[in-house]
């Protein structure tokens, strides 16, 4: 096995407390069972703030059960999925739903978009600061009131929304209801949602499905950004190789609902677990295909 | 197309099935009568069957020819309707002012006799109840087929206070409103993790509760009978009686006027007005509140809601209370209107009622609530005086407006904030 320098967060004490350094999400012996099915099986990874961190896999791997698993969607039913950054350090297997989003600051996007299609691409926006404009209206006393304070919290939040539509170069689609938009906007809006929501961690299920090649490279460009910008730690689940392997810092390899490879992007290519698990086990092959990956991925950054 | 006689023979051939409907239906309906004379003879009329199924045939013939003219028009829109919808759309508050003005002055022009104000009264509870709902079923998108308990909840608790601890209406409204909110987060609870039909079901159920609970506990809410002799609300202290008690004061003793039953009337309508005034600038200035925004997002997608930190718990039950709150309202001015409440008031009718005035109006809509309440409940009130085709009329409005305008009368959404209308520098705060 291939399992480079990164090795597996599992021993006591390896998450410093509030030490830059070390993942920020630490995933230890995951596993989710549905009635006796297997999905996920003692999966253990990390993710690193300000790092790509692509989970990969065939399909049915298990890599949408431990995304629903970290961001509150499913209770896993064993393991421990720990966050720590400057806003706290968090158990999220115990948290609803909704708190890991609102106090442990994960944000995630949907591999089929969930935009609320009939509100206005700058109301999606808005919502996703609910947290911070509903302090803000005092619930809703200083809003109805009309106070400066709720006036002032609300400017503030058209501004930040307002920032990111004039990065996406969507400002002309700011009142237009989200869902009339095409589908690669939906996206790149839903990216944007969630980011106005402040995460820590910005959880992204196949962000690039369903995009042409333009636009999957302007995803590419947008999460690099995020990346370099914000500082938010990415964790992506990608069907396509070419989209992982471009832009990730570090690649999880699921099959199966286990864990077979981790690594750099480089490095998980050349595994053979990997190739077996996409291509087969016939004999003979893995030259072959590991040349096939490798030019499915040409062109790749850095 | 080629309109032949093929056209011809299909327009005979369906003004044939709508007539064969008729004579099924006709029938049982028409044919038959229980002889009035006492004893349980039926008495057969065949010429109200051959008259029905004539004139649905005719009726139905005439139709096909129109549509013909007009050729195939697709889904039956009304597109003059929908043009002057579009061009209205950035006047609506110009004419929500102007219809609010016009309904303040109609009681004091020459048109306004017992009738019509009392008909205007009893318009704008339904508009005040129907905007109420909307907070629940148009931006929260909670079906809440029980929302007349929360009327009932809000009349009783009015008329109780008002008898037994001889509280005012003006102490009392509040409170009343509060009750009603109170038992809107109490049913909220339980529902909390249901959505669509079956939360219809359980709200429905609820709603019964209620209304059996107000029945069955006669010690309390005098059952069936129901409560007399509801004390009328006061201005500042005036009454509207002709004798006043001792120490008390009469409206036209203080200003001197002949005593007339009207002038309680319009002060109850003015009541009313105002009310409804209130929940419509509430519910206008709370959707565009964050709060406001988490329940149209909540009812566009829960799970992307809760991806982005809202606690569905919270915006729920905040919507079920607010909405509760404004029947309550609503209720404990019907009480002190009618000075006499019975659970009969409140059977599952009139959450229909309510419900039908919301869709009919366009789900989230303002002004198209006023406009369904007005077809609801003055139609058939109007229509008083034939009296066995009133539920037919209202019935076929109903089907009509649905193939028309199947989002309701105004389905449009103005949305609650706009890039557009903030310059493009910095915070330019001239937003609402």
């Amino acid at each position: 096995m291939s399992v480079t320098a990164q090795d597996v967060p599992g021993g006591p004490g390896v998450t410093g407390a509030d030490a830059p350094q070390g993942p920020m999400l630490t995933v230890e012996h995951l596993s989710m069972y549905f009635d006796g099915i297997v999905a996920v099986d003692d999966v253990s990874f990390g993710a690193e703030r300000g790092r790509i961190t692509g989970i990969i896999g065939p399909n049915g791997a298990g890599k949408t059960t431990v995304f629903n698993c970290i961001t509150g969607f499913y209770r896993p039913s064993v393991g421990r999925i720990a966050l720590d950054h400057e806003g706290g350090s968090f158990l999220l297997e115990r948290m609803e739903g909704f708190r890991i989003a609102r106090d442990a600051g994960v944000g995630r996007t949907f591999q089929n978009i969930r935009l609320f299609p009939r509100m206005t691409v700058l109301e999606n926006l808005l919502v996703a600061q609910h947290t911070k404009l509903m302090r803000a209206s005092a619930f809703s006393i200083a809003g109805l009131l009309g106070l400066k304070r709720f006036r002032d919290a609300e400017d503030a939040a058209v501004e930040v929304a307002r920032g990111w539509l004039a990065r996406l170069g969507l400002i002309p689609l700011a009142d237009r209801e989200a869902g009339t938009l095409a589908h690669g906007i939906q996206r790149k809006i839903e990216i944007a949602r969630a980011m106005c929501s402040e995460p820590k961690l910005l959880c992204l299920d196949e962000p690039a499905a369903g995009l042409n090649p333009r636009e999957s490279e302007e995803l590419n460009r947008l999460l690099l950004g995020i990346r370099s910008d914000y500082g938010t730690g990415i964790l992506l689940i990608e069907h396509d190789m070419s989209v992982v392997m471009k832009i990730s810092d570090h690649v999880v390899v699921l099959d199966h609902g286990a864990k077979i490879a981790e690594g750099t992007p480089e490095a998980v290519r050349h595994d053979p677990a990997v190739i077996r698990a996409y291509l087969g086990e016939e004999e003979g092959l893995p030259e072959v295909v590991a040349g096939d990956i490798a030019a499915d991925t040409k062109g790749e950054g850095s | 197309m080629t309109r032949g006689t093929a056209d011809w023979g299909a327009m005979i051939r369906e003004s044939g099935i709508a007539a064969l409907v008729a004579l099924v239906l006709a029938l049982p309906l028409a044919g038959v009568r229980l002889s009035d004379g006492g004893g349980t003879g039926l008495e057969l009329r065949p010429w109200w069957v051959v008259i029905a199924v004539a004139a649905v045939f005719a009726g139905r013939f005439v139709l096909g020819l129109w549509l013909g003219m007009r050729g195939r028009g697709g889904s039956g829109a009304v597109p003059w309707f929908d043009r002057a919808v579009t061009r209205m759309t950035p006047h609506k508050t110009l004419l929500l002012a102007v219809f609010f003005v016009a309904v303040a002055i109609l009681p004091l022009t020459p048109l306004a006799d017992r009738r019509t104000v009392d008909l205007t009264t009893l318009v704008m509870i339904y508009v005040m109840l129907g905007w109420g709902l909307n907070i629940v079923v148009g931006l929260a998108g909670l079906l809440d087929l029980g929302y007349v308990a929360f009327y009932a909840v809000g009349a009783y608790s009015y008329t109780l206070l008002a008898i037994h601890f001889d509280l005012g209406f003006w102490t009392c409204l509040p409170l009343a409103g509060a009750f009603a909110a109170l038992f809107g987060v109490l049913l909220g609870f339980p529902v909390l993790r249901l959505r669509g039909d079956y939360l219809a079901i359980v709200t429905l159920g609820f709603g019964e509760m209620i209304r059996i609970i107000l029945i069955n506990w006669s010690s309390l809410t005098g059952g069936s009978e129901g409560i007399t002799r509801i004390p009328a609300p006061s201005l500042f202290g005036l009454q509207f009686t002709a004798n006043p008690g001792a120490g008390e004061t009469a409206f036209h003793q203080f200003f001197g006027l002949g005593f007339a039953g009207i002038h309680k009337l319009m002060f109850l309508y003015y009541i009313i007005l105002v009310l409804a005034l209130i929940t419509h600038l509430f519910s206008e200035r709370i959707r565009r509140l964050p709060v406001g925004r988490a329940w149209e997002a909540l009812r566009e997608d829960e799970i992307a809601s809760r991806a982005l930190g809202l606690n569905p718990v919270m915006i729920k039950l905040s919507a079920f209370g607010l909405g509760a709150m404004f029947a309550g309202l609503a209720g404990s001015f019907f009480a002190t209107r009618q000075g006499f409440i019975n659970p009969s008031s409140f059977t599952f009718i009139e959450s229909a009622i309510i419900l039908s005035i919301v869709v009919l109006g366009g789900m989230g809509s303002q002004v198209g609530v006023i406009c369904a309440a007005i077809v609801l409940i003055l139609l058939p009130e109007l229509a008083r005086d034939f009296a066995e085709f009133r539920m037919l009329l209202f019935g076929g409005a109903m089907v009509l407006i649905m193939i028309w305008r199947p989002r309701g009368l105004l389905a449009h959404r103005a949305p609650s904030v706009r890039l557009g209308d903030r310059g493009s520098g910095a915070a330019q705060g001239g937003g609402p």
